[in-house]
């Protein structure tokens, strides 16, 4: 199996043990996602009982957990179109196409993760015709849609421009602004309401996590995702490029970033202050310490973020994945860890669970990988082309 | 005023033949189940179970007492699961029962966290499974006949009839007989209030029932999803003004640093480059 080995083309890394990791790495991605998609055909035509550990106590596990996140670090795309579009800031420009491809991918894998969670899967599309406006999920589930509806559109020069087709992308351009305030719209509601999926669950989650202003702080960590997921990832597509970094980037969004997480962590903890329950941060029981080792991520990136270090690659790397494991954690939590589930429930997530689940993120990892090396990746447009 | 259930605990004689009028009349299948050393079985409702008698010994002052509780949904007047429901799947009607619309129902499970009294249930060993919960016979009832459980009933511990009607002859047993009850009727104001109301001998909570406010659990959440077109025309009113602002700002910069002809000459180069 050859094509998957590239050329690099990084002249200072000695050549050799570098194709054959990354070739290493390929075939893994490419067998966990060929397993994970064996385990989703299998889970779709057995149904839920044999191939999860869901029950009635605890109906939701790793799929919805991971689906959450995914969402937040796919948060990527509408805050780096937003940045370059909506605040011009057009030294971000060259950032934002690796972001986009992985946010489009990463709610391609979303889509996927639900359709692996819903009981009767086979019609998803009921949401459709029935509607019910007071239901988060509902709300959540027409804004994917339309929100992957303009991801697509918004990902789309990456590939006209690949196929050297001049027409379509001038057309994607034109409608650009727009477009991406749509992004910015049908992102703000579903990252918020995933927040207020949880507020009629008073009973169910524990009040350290419980908050009126959670939809808040849900779309305001999805910015933090977003951030954190184009730090890691832009780097890395000049990696397989073979292209220098654009000076200033990664150090720009790090500040970004450590701003949010302050913005975000002020208003989290000044919640939990005005709710009074900041006892329950000291109780030291189970709840207190997952909340403190949740604090001390998003605290710990943020330290980073606004120290020297920002400015050195290795330290942005370890901020980003601080922040990331945050992001990661709050919605696992508010899933699973911190939910006061009834009577003798356990979950331990079943075999087929975590199969399907890495097969999709590997996929996720594979496909951009490769987009990243085949498509038009750096944004070669200034934006006086089109606007002037 | 729509139609409830008044469940008086103290009446019940364990008999289970609600338990076994609701399997007939919803055709349920039997399920596999374990001895737990009490009458009580299955150990809960359940997908093809909706309704169950449970055995609880409580001691209260130094008295033991063995109370028998019918559990079901309670049929909330402001359901949780309802106003949680993707599809709308499930719905309170005017009559009372929260009803459930299986063809619409996507197996999301979303109803099952907003329930506080975690009645939903799922057909886990099912392929394409669906949700399971009492219906208050909402077929019978538009029959005008009474819920298979009540007509079941030998000893009255089940009385249907409109809400009001029942909220008084609850606290009329109150008082005529205060030292039978605990002076609560449990799904009167529970979570704003349910077609269910129970009196019973001993403190619900030494039952297990949850202990909710007055306050329905949906109104965070509504209250929110009610704002979402203001907020979405929000978001895009305010991304377009500032996109606006600054692409003005911008503009007036370039022209302030150069004549206009200069400036064009720039970004076509900047196209070409």
């Amino acid at each position: 199996m050859n094509l998957a080995i590239p050329t690099p083309r990084a002249p200072a890394q000695p050549p050799r043990p570098r194709v054959s990791g990354r070739a290493a790495l390929i075939a893994g991605l490419l067998l966990l996602t060929l397993i994970g998609g064996a385990a989703s055909v299998y889970r779709l035509f057995t149904g839920l009982g044999p191939t999860t550990a869901l029950s009635d106590e605890v109906p939701w596990g790793i799929w919805i957990g991971f689906d959450f996140a995914l969402i937040a670090f796919s948060g990527a795309a509408f805050t780096m179109a937003g940045l370059v579009y909506i605040l011009q800031r057009e030294s971000y420009r060259p950032a934002m196409r690796p972001a986009i491809l992985f946010g489009l991918l990463g709610y391609i894998a979303v889509l996927v993760l639900l359709l692996l969670d819903l009981g009767r899967w086979d019609r998803f599309w009921s949401f459709f015709i029935n509607w019910n406006v007071h239901s988060p999920l509902f709300e959540i589930s027409w804004c994917i849609v339309l929100y992957s509806t303009v991801l697509m559109i918004e990902f789309s020069p990456q590939l006209f421009e690949r196929l050297g087709k001049e027409r379509p992308v001038r057309w994607v351009y034109r409608i650009v602004i727009p477009l991406v305030i749509a992004a910015v719209t049908l992102s703000s509601l579903h990252q918020s309401t995933l927040g207020t999926l949880y507020l009629n669950m008073p009973y169910r989650l524990h009040p350290l996590w419980y908050s009126p202003i959670l939809s808040l702080l849900f779309f305001l960590s999805s910015i933090v995702a977003g951030l954190a997921v184009t730090l890691l990832i832009y780097p890395l597509a000049c990696q397989i490029r073979g292209k220098p970094v654009a000076e200033g980037i990664p150090a720009g969004l790090a500040r970004g970033a450590a701003w949010m997480l302050l913005l975000y962590a002020l208003l989290r903890l000044g919640d939990m202050a005005l709710a009074a329950e900041l006892p329950a941060l000291f109780a030291l029981d189970r709840f207190s310490l997952l909340m403190w080792l949740e604090l001390g991520l998003a605290l710990a990136a943020m330290a980073i973020f606004f120290s020297r270090e920002r400015e050195r690659r290795g330290w942005q790397r370890v901020g980003a994945l601080l922040a990331l494991a945050h992001v990661l954690l709050n919605r696992f939590s508010a899933t699973l860890f911190a939910q006061v589930a009834p009577e003798g429930a356990s979950y331990f997530p079943h075999a087929l669970e975590w199969l399907s689940t890495l097969g999709v993120l590997a996929a996720v990892a594979l496909a951009w990988y490769l987009g990243v090396r085949m498509l038009s990746i750096f944004d070669s447009h200034s934006h006086a082309k089109f606007h002037h | 005023m729509s139609n409830a259930m008044l469940i008086d605990l103290t009446r019940c004689i364990g008999c289970r033949g609600c338990q076994a009028a609701c399997k007939q009349w919803h055709d349920l299948p039997a399920e596999s189940t374990r001895n737990l050393g009490s009458y009580q079985n299955p150990p809960k409702t359940s997908g093809k179970t909706w309704t169950l008698i449970s055995f609880d010994e409580i001691t209260v002052d130094g008295q033991l007492d063995w109370v028998f509780a019918k559990r079901q949904c309670m049929h909330c007047q402001h359901p949780a699961c309802a106003s949680a429901c993707t599809v709308g799947a499930l719905h309170k009607t005017a009559d009372g029962p929260v009803a459930y619309d299986a063809a619409k129902c996507i197996g999301c499970r979303y109803c099952q966290y907003a329930c506080p009294y975690d009645i939903p249930a799922y057909e886990w060993d099912q392929t394409l499974g669906l949700i399971g919960k009492c219906d208050f016979c909402v077929d019978r009832q538009a029959a005008g006949l009474e819920p298979a459980c009540v007509k079941a009933c030998p000893t009255e511990a089940l009385v249907f009839g409109k809400r009001s009607d029942l909220l008084a002859e609850a606290r009329r047993r109150l008082a005529r007989t205060p030292h039978n009850y605990v002076q609560h009727i449990y799904g009167e104001h529970e979570a704003g209030g349910a077609s269910m109301l129970y009196l019973s001998s001993v403190p619900f909570a030494s039952l297990g029932f949850p202990t909710l406010a007055a306050e329905p659990a949906t109104a965070y959440t509504e209250l929110i999803m009610r704002q979402t077109p203001g907020i979405a025309l929000g978001v895009a009113a305010g991304a377009s003004a500032v996109y606006w602002i600054i692409r003005r700002r911008q503009m007036m910069q370039e022209q302030a640093a150069a004549p206009a002809t200069v400036t064009t000459a720039e970004s076509a180069e900047e196209v070409q480059s």
